[in-house]
């Protein structure tokens, strides 16, 4: 391991929120972040491996979240599944895997009373696994139901952003979702996951995160453990270069779906950690924070005209947004997602809604913000990132990607100092600079996809009525959306059925 | 592929591993009850300069006893965030943009919650703002009915779930009476009608959102003292009126009940086995003595899981489900099976794994590592102010208070091989059962 340099996270913190309490400062080298809490009863762990869903072979796609489950919800060499599950069952602990493009973090967190029991369990994740058949059928059979039936039946708001990343992505090593494809999970053998696990699971290819009240000499052991491992250098991964669109690029998903799910975007260049991102993080939150009121397009499409349950926006990618209310942890990547998200709207108000939402987007990226939104929203943000990391666990998250993102410091630290200093001026430079309309993926999941094919070649207008009165200002907004102009050329239009998606 | 669970199980199963978890609260809390009987509890706990601040309304879909007014308890919820005419919505908006407060609220059976998590500094805001809406609510008609529409749209979003049609066969299949017929989020018909009920909206708001059927959560950065000061000065001028729904009892379980049902998607067949329970008493041995059957029987280290899961691989999951409840609840058994021809063999699986525990004591050590499981799952679980207010908020609703988790622990602590036995045998009967099979389009 390198030398150790002291990470200004937990000091930094602690100095920007009165009371806090935090322990000693975490020490951080390129694979090693520590996180010490002594207070805290709990000890928590994130290995991370500098793999993910973009080193998945052709044709194999969905293989480096099946090593992942292979490691975490399987046997190993010393204990079957029903052993492991028997062991951790008393200590109410556990471990398991997040997986993305290009981090898979294998995390766990037991209290201190049970780590002599808990920790050879993990390590024996990491470094034992065996890669037993009937664990792989098992894991097989679970990827397989979900790309067969329940992302393609049970909620059309999570198959419409499956299909947008999908598309986005579309020919780079980021083009398909984690879980992969039916036909590709369908053909992976036990021996594409011992090949892909030798070459990315190795000692030269890992960071160890630890928080919590652990002791001094639980970090050696870690070191010394994971050390095991094979060593070997795994080759970087092109950086993904995701044609742009060009103009509207729509696929309709054609299902007999009882309301009509929107997800758009394009990639995005910007990361965290630089000026401009948080910029733009203001400029995101006031169009569409996460699951939140303040969202303007929330403002606009739920709150003032009734069509839905929430419009959302982002510029990170944001896996498994139905479910949480907070942003994820350990979803790094060197290519982001500008993602608008419209929950389902009622079939016959689809081309409204997709205008009401595209319009909005567009003034915001050719006027800027104002002043008084501006002032608003940085004073929201500077608080409410606070909600971001609240455990010790959530903390190493944030951490880690830190590290992943060669931030010195911290993000969420950076985020609340970028609140003072970023001035309005700024925030509508940067939206000029990585932002533009007109150039963009968008992924519908409707019934009668022809009727809307030609509705949006013909960008023919879109009258609206409510069953209940609306404000003057609705109204007279309403005259603009109902033609303002999405036009799509009719080569840029897919129409796929549900039944054919996700199949290779 | 962990998260892949239906959330609508995670959110039955939640309070269960929680109640179930331990035998001492961890932190010191006070209780106050205010003259117009408002109750406070007060959990003071370290956390990074943060708060947690909870209102339960202890009124949810079981309060819905009108026809028609299905699913009210919940869009009541979404009329909460409407303001006042002191602070009107989107006066309110902002400000609790500019504390960038996080915050949303949840309707159920027998509870509506209100929350919001914050920085510290901010306790005094929030609490003059929450005090204000619910004694001043303000809503004209034409906001009420462009909310009506939002609430139509969170029908749709879930009903494409498989999960979400089970539930609502499940509830009218197994109840006669008991407004626990209906789901949360209500039937279609009066969710499109929900647009006419402007004038009764008022009523319910009259009638449930009083002091008294109304308890406050407040857990971290916190001095007790000062922060009921701030209740008191912001609550106090709060009228009592609250009316209880006169709530028909269900007649008591004639035979077993079956239903098959079609679901228009693709998926997996899923089987539920349901049995009529008990309203939550946590006193009752019995109960206490159930709900760790549920977990012996069905759970993540249940031989039956472990057959069905691991061994036989027949299934994609087995669960089970046990609700605490203000009334007499639904104890469920789920399982989706890979195969359409194995659901009877599942079933039949299921209730042989009933039979031996009626037969057989459970094995002493299978009980105790359940009771250790119990204690660490209490002490990892509450590590946050916001974790701590959103695993009380249920016990709350349900018995009005949090002195029922000592009482809880203290049975679990007492639970034998015998009770468990004799709570098999009580509750795990035909009588009792409504057994329901989904299966989707080919």
């Amino acid at each position: 391991m390198k030398t150790k340099k002291i990470l200004t996270l937990a000091c930094a913190l602690a100095l920007l929120i009165p009371g806090m309490i935090l322990g000693e400062p975490n020490v951080s080298n390129d694979n090693l972040v520590l996180l010490p809490v002594p207070k805290d009863p709990t000890i928590s762990f994130r290995i991370w491996f500098k793999v993910g869903s973009q080193n998945d072979p052709k044709g194999k796609e969905g293989l480096a979240e099946l090593v992942a489950s292979m490691l975490t919800e399987a046997a190993t060499t010393k204990n079957s599944y029903e052993q492991i599950l028997e062991k951790l069952y008393p200590l109410a602990a556990g471990y398991s895997n997040t997986m993305q493009a290009e981090m898979t973090v294998i995390s766990g967190r037991t209290h201190k009373d049970n780590l002599r029991e808990y920790y050879p369990l993990l390590i024996d994740a990491i470094l034992a696994p065996a890669f037993k058949q009937e664990d792989l059928d098992r894991l097989k059979s679970q990827a397989m139901n979900y790309l067969e039936n329940t992302l393609r039946y049970s909620s059309d708001e999570e198959l419409g952003k499956a299909v947008l990343y999908n598309d986005v992505f579309a020919g780079t090593p980021y083009g398909h979702i984690t879980t992969g494809t039916i036909e590709a999970v369908k053909s992976i053998t036990l021996d594409d996951v011992k090949e892909f696990y030798k070459k990315h699971y190795t000692r030269d290819n890992l960071v160890i995160g630890l928080g919590g009240g652990y002791e001094p000499a639980l970090v050696e052991q870690l070191k010394l453990d994971l050390n095991k491992l094979p060593g070997g250098m795994v080759a970087e991964v092109p950086r993904p270069q995701p044609k742009p669109a060009g103009g509207f690029h729509v696929t309709i998903v054609e299902k007999d779906a009882p309301a009509t799910a929107f997800s758009m975007g394009y990639p995005m260049n910007i990361l965290r950690g630089t000026k401009d991102w948080y910029a733009l993080a203001v400029a995101n939150s006031w169009l569409g924070e996460h699951r939140n009121s303040s969202s303007h397009l929330y403002q606009v499409i739920r709150e003032e005209r009734g069509l839905n349950y929430g419009d959302y926006s982002y510029i990170e990618h944001y896996p498994g947004g139905g479910q949480r209310q907070l942003p994820p942890q350990n979803v790094g990547r060197r290519v982001q997602l500008f993602e608008i998200w419209i929950r389902p709207v009622p079939n016959e108000t689809r081309h409204f809604s997709l205008r009401a939402a595209l319009r909005e987007y567009k003034m915001l990226v050719e006027n800027g913000m104002t002043q008084g939104d501006f002032d608003l929203t940085r004073n929201f943000l500077k608080k409410y990132v606070l909600n971001y990391a609240q455990t010790t666990m959530e903390r190493l998250g944030y951490a880690l990607d830190d590290t992943y993102y060669g931030i010195k410091g911290s993000h969420l630290e950076m985020f609340r100092e970028m609140m003072d200093k970023l001035t309005v001026k700024e925030v509508n430079e940067a939206i000029k600079r990585h932002w533009q309309y007109g150039s963009m993926n968008i992924a519908v999941i409707t019934k009668d996809a022809e009727s809307f094919r030609k509705a949006l070649v013909e960008d023919a207008l879109s009258p609206m009525t409510y069953a209940t009165p609306k404000s003057d200002h609705v109204m007279k907004e309403d005259m603009e959306i109902v033609k303002f102009p999405v036009k799509v050329k009719p080569e840029n239009i897919r129409i796929i059925s549900v039944t054919d998606l996700l199949v290779k | 592929m962990r998260q892949r669970i239906p959330i609508i199980l995670t959110l039955l199963f939640c309070w269960g591993s929680l109640v179930m978890a331990g035998s001492i609260f961890p932190y010191t809390y006070t209780i106050e009850t205010l003259p117009n009987g408002l109750k406070v509890i007060m959990i003071p706990m370290e956390s990074p300069g943060l708060v947690s601040y909870y209102s339960v309304v202890r009124t949810g879909s079981r309060d819905e006893v009108e026809p028609g007014k299905t699913g009210f308890a919940h869009f009541f919820e979404h009329m909460m965030f409407r303001g006042t005419k002191k602070y009107p919505g989107p006066v309110r908006d902002s400000i609790v943009t500019s504390i960038g407060a996080s915050g949303n609220a949840y309707t159920s059976d027998d509870i509506t919650a209100y929350y919001y998590n914050f920085a510290a500094e901010d306790l005094e805001r929030v609490i003059e703002l929450e005090g204000d809406r619910f004694q001043n609510l303000h809503y004209e008609e034409g906001v009420f009915q462009t909310e009506a529409g939002a609430v139509y749209g969170e029908y749709r979003k879930n009903i494409t779930s498989p999960f979400a049609v089970l539930n609502e066969k499940m509830k009218e299949l197994a109840y006669d009476v008991h407004t626990y017929k209906h789901t949360t989020i209500g039937f279609e018909a009066d969710i499109k009608a929900m647009p006419q009920q402007f004038e009764y909206s008022k009523s319910f708001f009259s009638r449930f959102y009083r002091p008294e059927n109304v308890v406050l959560v407040i857990a971290g950065d916190i001095d007790v003292k000062k922060t009921l000061g701030m209740v008191k000065r912001f609550y106090s001028g709060w009228q009592k009126g609250y009316v209880a729904p006169k709530v028909a009892p269900e007649p008591p379980q004639k035979g077993e009940r079956t239903l098959d049902v079609s679901y228009p998607g693709r998926t997996l067949p899923i089987l539920v086995v349901a049995y009529k329970w008990e309203a939550f008493d946590a006193k009752n041995r019995l109960l206490a003595a159930t709900m760790l059957l549920g977990e012996l029987a069905f759970g993540e280290n249940s031989d039956l899981n472990k057959k069905l899961f691991l061994k036989e691989q027949k299934v994609q999951f087995l669960s089970p489900s046990f609700p605490t409840n203000r009334d007499q609840g639904l104890f469920q058994i789920y399982s989706m099976v890979k195969k359409v021809e194995d659901v009877p063999y599942v079933r039949d699986e299921v209730y042989r794994t009933i039979e031996a525990f009626k037969t057989k004591p459970v094995d002493a050590q299978k009980l105790n590592d359940l009771k250790r499981r119990n204690k660490y799952n209490f002490l990892m679980g509450l590590d946050t102010p916001s974790r701590v207010t959103g695993s009380l908020a249920r016990v709350v609703a349900v018995t009005g208070g949090v002195e029922a988790i000592d009482d809880l622990y203290t049975s679990f602590d007492a639970v034998t091989a015998q009770d468990i036995q004799n709570a098999a045998q009580q509750y795990f009967v035909p009588e009792r059962r409504s057994v329901i099979v989904l299966k989707g389009a080919q």
